[in-house]
């Protein structure tokens, strides 16, 4: 073999077999965006269960040549891709981690004051206008529902849906509904602080009834009765979810219901997070739509929160025992911050006012509420 | 204000390939010719027949939007996407009527026909809609060979009728938006007045429990047998007996005492004296020894 022979070897392994020469811009720069969220996940603690996992799946895929997002010779899908096509492709893995949700989950707080369902239907407000604000800025009918949802502060409602109208947002959707749900703390208090006056904020809500085991064993049958009746198209998610929840209060499966609760969680949110992350590759995200579903994000949360305290004032008019509207913002279902925040607001109106568990009975009528919005949203495209 | 101010379909074409893009696929059963296809805004196939009276139907094509893209025409309207129908055997300067038939159709689908050769390129073609049973609609429209609908322009027994169905896609989007945000109102009104009646019964019946155990006679105090009167003496024997029992199974482990504001070699000094103390004073070490 002659020394130009090897040269050209060597030169062809470069080009073929490595990644160096085949980096693009693109691609630094989405490492360099896995990097902040990363960043904001370990440093900041902003949601780290699943920012870490998504971000590091922007980070793999975004090195070329990398064997991860493909399909093989045969036409087999490669490592993540397998984990997408089987997990969020086929919704299994967003109806698992709701199985897991309502094996955390004890409705008492909503069961006791079964009003708060109206105001996790009210903090949908911004679901539905961001469903319209992004069709004047050319997403599809899919792609605004897509969209729209993120404010629903629910993370596998917006994957489920999103895998199912417009997968091709699934990146950029999961990361801004992440995101905005843990700047909760952030986003929330100044709408709350506008919406209401020092006088309703200092509302006392009188203590809810006790709730027996036997009507929180019965609630997720109530419930999917009513509920799948009304809307079929939200079977697959409010089923597993009140399964969950019904494992758990059955009190007889409690290896399935810790099981659910905790290996089966960890398991699908790892697979779920990488997945996800891993739609994010450069030639798919770098794009003007990524940055206006960020935007359109956080109109979505901040139209919700007004949504939600709205509910509450309208309310109000009807009540003889008025609520405090800060619990309306608790309608935006990232459970239970949403609540804390209307805690912590009460509390600097009124350190003696309570309102956490009065805000938990809004904030899961929320989880309720916008699963309910995405059945109405797959029954519209069907 | 970039992408606000640029046609919607140029913005489309900015945000990449049209993912939604009707793909249709054409069979055919005798003179019937039906289109299978996902129409935009759906995630389910819809078939559309096309079947024709006063000529022959010899064909049914898709045409891309581009081709017949005009100012003033959205494509998000058309969400079947375009037809071409090809008709032949008429006589020539004499009319076919074409028959449009889907269940994807409402009482307020329009037929609007594009014709590049007329003044008005698109023109809506005032098709008579009818609704058949099974939420069926059927459009038909009259053509004329050489007409202002046939897009060859000519007089030659052949019809190219170039259209598709159009529905206002503001006026699917706002109304569907109203009934379904209300329709959530709805569901979850429907599921709290169901949660109110078992709250209410569930308290019922825990009241009536509540009443039921406090109605029954209380159960007489079971029978209490005093105690036996025991010696003194006795009673301090048994004490002893049990402390000797179980400081025998208190660990080996010896305790340290330190003091930290002594010097290291002080404390040191005096944790081996104790040690060494403790040991001799732990009655099991000294049964062990013996």
């Amino acid at each position: 073999m002659s020394w130009d022979q090897v040269f050209e070897l060597i030169k062809s392994i470069l080009l073929t077999q490595t990644g160096i020469p085949n980096l693009e811009v693109g691609q630094v720069i989405m490492i360099l965006i896995s990097f902040f969220f990363l960043y904001l996940a370990v440093a900041k603690e902003y949601e780290p269960l699943l920012l870490v996992p998504i971000g590091f799946g922007i980070f793999l895929v975004n090195f070329p040549l990398a064997p991860l997002m493909g399909f093989t010779e045969h036409g087999d899908p490669e490592l993540i891709r397998a984990f997408y096509k089987y997990g969020v492709q086929w919704e299994v893995i967003p109806c698992l981690i709701f199985l897991g949700l309502g094996a955390m989950t004890d409705f008492g707080p909503l069961i006791a004051n079964p009003k708060t369902l109206i105001i996790g239907a009210g903090a949908q407000l911004g679901v539905f206008i961001t469903y319209c604000g992004t069709l004047f800025f050319g997403f599809t009918l899919k792609e605004a529902a897509s969209v729209g949802i993120i404010g629903g502060a629910d993370g596998p409602t917006t994957i489920y849906l999103t895998a199912m109208l417009a997968p091709q947002l699934l990146g950029p959707n999961a990361l801004a509904a992440y995101s905005y749900m843990a700047m909760v703390p952030l986003i929330q208090p100044p709408i709350m602080r506008l919406m209401t006056t020092p006088e309703q904020r200092r509302i006392k809500m009188r203590q809810l009834r006790p709730v027996s085991a036997k009507e929180k064993l019965l609630f997720p049958l109530i419930a999917t009765i009513f509920i799948i009746l009304l809307i079929p198209a939200v079977a697959p998610l409010m089923g597993m979810f009140m399964f969950g929840n019904f494992m758990r209060e059955c009190g007889v499966v409690k290896r399935l219901s810790e099981t659910a609760q905790n290996a089966m969680m960890n398991i699908v949110t790892i697979l779920l997070g990488l997945s996800v992350g891993a739609t994010m590759q450069a030639n798919v995200f770098l794009s003007w739509k990524p940055m206006l579903i960020f935007g359109f994000g956080l109109l979505d949360f901040i139209i919700c929160t007004f949504g939600g305290i709205l509910t509450v004032h309208i309310m109000n008019l009807f009540l003889k025992e008025k609520m405090n509207p800060l619990i309306g913002s608790a309608g935006v279902s990232a459970v239970p911050m949403a609540a804390r925040v209307s805690q912590v607001e009460g509390q600097k109106a009124d350190p003696d006012n309570w309102l956490i568990m009065h805000a938990m009975g809004p904030n899961l009528a929320g989880v309720i509420g916008s699963a309910s919005a995405a059945g109405m949203f797959i029954a519209m495209f069907k | 204000m970039l992408i606000v101010s640029a046609p919607r379909t140029q913005v489309w074409a900015a945000f990449g390939e049209d993912l939604e893009k009707p793909k249709p696929e054409f069979t055919r059963e005798g003179d019937i010719i039906t289109a299978k296809l996902i129409p935009r805004a759906k995630s389910t196939s819809v078939s559309i027949q096309f079947q024709v009276s006063g000529g022959d139907l010899i064909d049914v094509e898709s045409m891309d939007f581009k081709e017949a893209a005009r100012p003033g025409v959205d494509n998000k309207d058309f969400k079947s996407e375009l037809f071409v129908i090809k008709i032949d055997k008429v006589s020539p300067g004499g009319e076919a009527r074409v028959s449009i038939t889907s269940n994807f159709f409402t009482s307020s689908t329009e037929y609007w026909v594009f014709n590049p050769t007329s003044k008005e390129p698109w023109v809506n073609a005032d098709a008579q809609n009818i609704s058949l049973p099974d939420l069926v609609q059927k459009m038909t429209i009259s053509v004329k060979d050489g007409g202002p609908f046939d897009s060859d322009g000519a007089v030659n027994g052949r019809i190219t009728f170039e259209g598709g169905p159009k529905d206002s896609f503001w006026g699917y989007a706002l109304g569907t938006l109203f009934i379904r945000f209300f329709g959530i109102f709805l569901v979850l009104s429907i599921l709290m007045i169901g949660m109110i009646i078992s709250g209410r019964v569930f308290q019922m019946l825990d009241k009536k429990k509540a009443k039921e155990i406090l109605s029954q006679p209380k159960a007489p105090a079971p029978d209490i047998q005093p105690a036996e009167s025991v010696e003194p003496e006795l009673a301090a024997a048994v004490c002893a007996a049990l402390h000797l029992h179980f400081s025998a199974h208190r660990p080996t482990t010896t305790p340290h005492f330190i003091k930290p504001e002594i010097s290291p070699w002080v404390r040191q000094g005096r944790e081996r004296i104790m040690n060494a103390r403790s040991i001799l004073t732990n009655r099991s070490n000294r049964l062990q020894n013996r």
